[in-house]
């Protein structure tokens, strides 16, 4: 893969652009931030207070910056959707990839695995298991990841399948390639644009079931996620109040949605401009 | 190059291989029967061509040659060695001296990977040689050998028309030093105009490296072109083998004779009466009882629907799988 050629193709996609300059943001914000901003405890003496000059985002119910509880949420959001992207690509990819690849015995149990797991009702169980082994954000992630895989076991699988027909897999088992090597680069490489795809959906729906779990109360209370803060703000019935402090909830959950939509825009760019074809 | 003659220098002998292309867990198995029972000997530096309609088993046998996948029954022999017995270490050897050149210029090689390191991977995994250095240099010496500049190394193949990818395929099969390759349908996807390049490339490699060649085609003109023998086969069978002239002289087959009629003749005051052979190629999952080519043969009589005829020899190195034609 050449760098450059991919850096060029990816630079002409602007949409791309902006997604990568928000991951880059809550990247920054959740690794730097937190270093300048204090973490938000206590008692404030200033109480729903309206954004301002002091407080950007305003304050919550007990006087806390909601501006510094976003950016320690961001740090959350980044660990939590870290752990289980990488978790579901340690497990998801070799999966597909092998059942792909090897169809038989192997392949059509590792298939049947993924059909079990695709078809368990998550939110329920990820309850049940979050309940079950205490509500620390590291099982929280864990437990995400474990229920991640199996979408990207599936496209990797797939895409796997049409790839090992193709002329240039039999030519290159004919030349005397290794068949790991055959698996980890001929075929990875040829279907990393889904792949990637995925692990960015991965980065983005993992974020929004920490947010569900902590909204549910099962999210770690000693940390902030964007997810606490909503489920605070719906707990002090700021979401139905009148007057409304928006404040409150809003910036949450734009957040999320920010997040979210920047890393599937990223997840397309990254697709484009893998795929030389599409390159001038 | 005489006193080599008794051993050949490869040897299939009655090979055979079924697919199962049912794969219902409890229903009865059902069998293509790709190739049945194919034998035959190429010499060093010859070129055997493998004639015949789509589906009547080419790539398949092709495959089986290189152990890309396992026959049935039969034996491959490969400077009398037994190709199907050996252990590992001695097939990565035998990698390195057969090797293919693919039919689909535009699907053999893999769309993400450069040209250069799609050469040289080969290379560096049969340890042919080592050092960046001089696996580049080797790989534009390749490039150069097959007509291309050394510097497409940094470009992927879809910025090549196919005649290119073609030589490139073939650059890449070379990079391993092989002596015997091959060709499976290799011109067929190009224009006719680039389909003459390729095969003069081939002519001069054989010339140059001293190469031997198994060339398959449907296109009997370019089959009479390159090759020294010809074997031609129809539903998974070999029906006659000979060598070009002898073929050409005294077809013996009805199925080769219609073949040889079909070619195009640009000679216009031969007069060539043409065989047209009537239907399709009978389905090779229940292939026809007795003369696998009864059901369209011009010459057909009833004893061919019941007796099954075996390779018989009609004249030097000529065998031929017809009741008839042995008169």
């Amino acid at each position: 893969m050449n760098q450059r050629s991919f850096a060029s193709a990816f630079r002409k996609n602007r949409l791309g652009l902006v997604g990568l300059a928000g991951v880059a943001i809550f990247l920054l914000v959740g690794l730097i931030a937190p270093i300048f901003v204090p973490y938000p405890k206590g008692y404030g003496t200033e109480i729903m207070v309206s954004p301002s000059l002091t407080h950007i985002f305003g304050t919550d119910g007990l006087g806390l910056d909601i501006l510094s509880e976003i950016i320690w949420g961001a740090r959350t959001s980044i660990y939590v959707s870290s752990i289980a992207v990488l978790l579901a690509f340690a497990i998801g990819v070799p999966a597909g990839l092998v059942s792909g690849y090897f169809r038989g015995v192997p392949g059509s149990i590792i298939d049947t695995l993924i059909d079990v797991f695709l078809t368990l009702p998550v939110l329920p169980l990820i309850i049940v298991i979050a309940a079950v082994v205490g509500s620390s954000i590291t099982n929280v992630a864990v437990v995400i990841g474990l229920f991640s895989w199996p979408s990207l076991a599936r496209v990797t699988r797939n895409a796997t399948l049409r790839v090992t027909e193709m002329q240039f897999i039999e030519a290159a088992r004919c030349l005397g390639i290794k068949q790991r090597v055959i698996l980890f680069k001929h075929i990875l490489i040829v279907i990393a644009g889904p792949i990637l795809v995925n692990l960015t959906l991965i980065m983005a729906t993992s974020v929004l079931s920490e947010a569900g779990l902590s909204f549910l109360g099962l999210g770690d209370p000693s940390t902030w996620s964007w997810g606490t803060i909503i489920k605070k703000a719906w707990d002090a019935g700021a979401i139905i109040d009148t007057p409304n402090p928006y404040w409150w909830w809003f910036t949450p959950s734009i957040s999320i949605i920010l997040y979210v939509v920047c890393f599937n825009l990223l997840g397309n760019a990254i697709n484009d401009a893998l795929n030389p074809k599409s390159r001038d | 190059m005489s006193t080599k003659q008794e051993q050949p220098f490869l040897e299939a002998k009655g090979l055979t291989k079924h697919f199962n292309v049912s794969h219902k867990l409890f229903s009865k198995p059902v069998w293509i029967h790709a190739v049945d029972d194919v034998s035959f000997a190429v010499q060093r530096g010859e070129t055997l061509g493998i004639v015949g309609e789509s589906g009547s088993g080419k790539s398949t046998l092709a495959r089986l040659l290189l152990n890309l996948i396992e026959p049935n029954a039969g034996s491959v022999r490969f400077k009398g060695v037994d190709l199907f017995s050996m252990t590992k270490s001695k097939e990565s050897t035998f990698r390195r001296e057969m090797q293919m050149v693919f039919q689909d210029p535009y699907a053999s090689l893999n769309p993400r990977i450069k040209i250069g390191e799609a050469i040289a991977e080969p290379i560096r995994a049969n340890r042919v040689m080592d050092g960046k250095s001089r696996i580049e240099a080797r790989v534009a010496e390749l490039l150069e050998m097959v007509g291309l500049s050394a510097d497409v190394a940094h470009s992927y193949p879809h910025e090549f028309s196919g005649g290119q990818r073609q030589r490139i395929g073939i650059a890449r099969a070379l990079g391993v030093s092989p002596e015997f390759l091959v060709c499976d349908e290799v011109v067929s996807a190009l224009d006719v105009s680039i389909q003459s390049q390729i095969l003069n490339l081939f002519a001069e490699l054989k010339e140059k490296l001293g190469l031997t060649y198994i060339f398959i085609s449907h296109d009997f003109s370019v089959i009479r072109h390159v090759s020294d023998h010809i074997l031609v086969m129809y539903l998974g069978e070999a029906v006659e083998i000979a060598p070009v002239d002898e073929l050409f002289q005294n077809p013996a087959h009805p199925y080769t004779r219609a073949l040889i009629s079909a070619i195009p003749e640009p000679d216009l005051d031969v007069a060539s009466e043409k065989i047209i052979l009537e239907g399709d190629i009978p389905s090779a999952e229940a292939p026809p009882r007795g003369c696998r080519f009864s059901t369209r043969c011009y010459m057909a009589r009833e004893e061919c629907g019941i007796r099954h005829a075996e390779m018989a020899s009609i004249g030097e190195n000529h065998l031929v799988r017809c009741s008839f034609a042995l008169g």
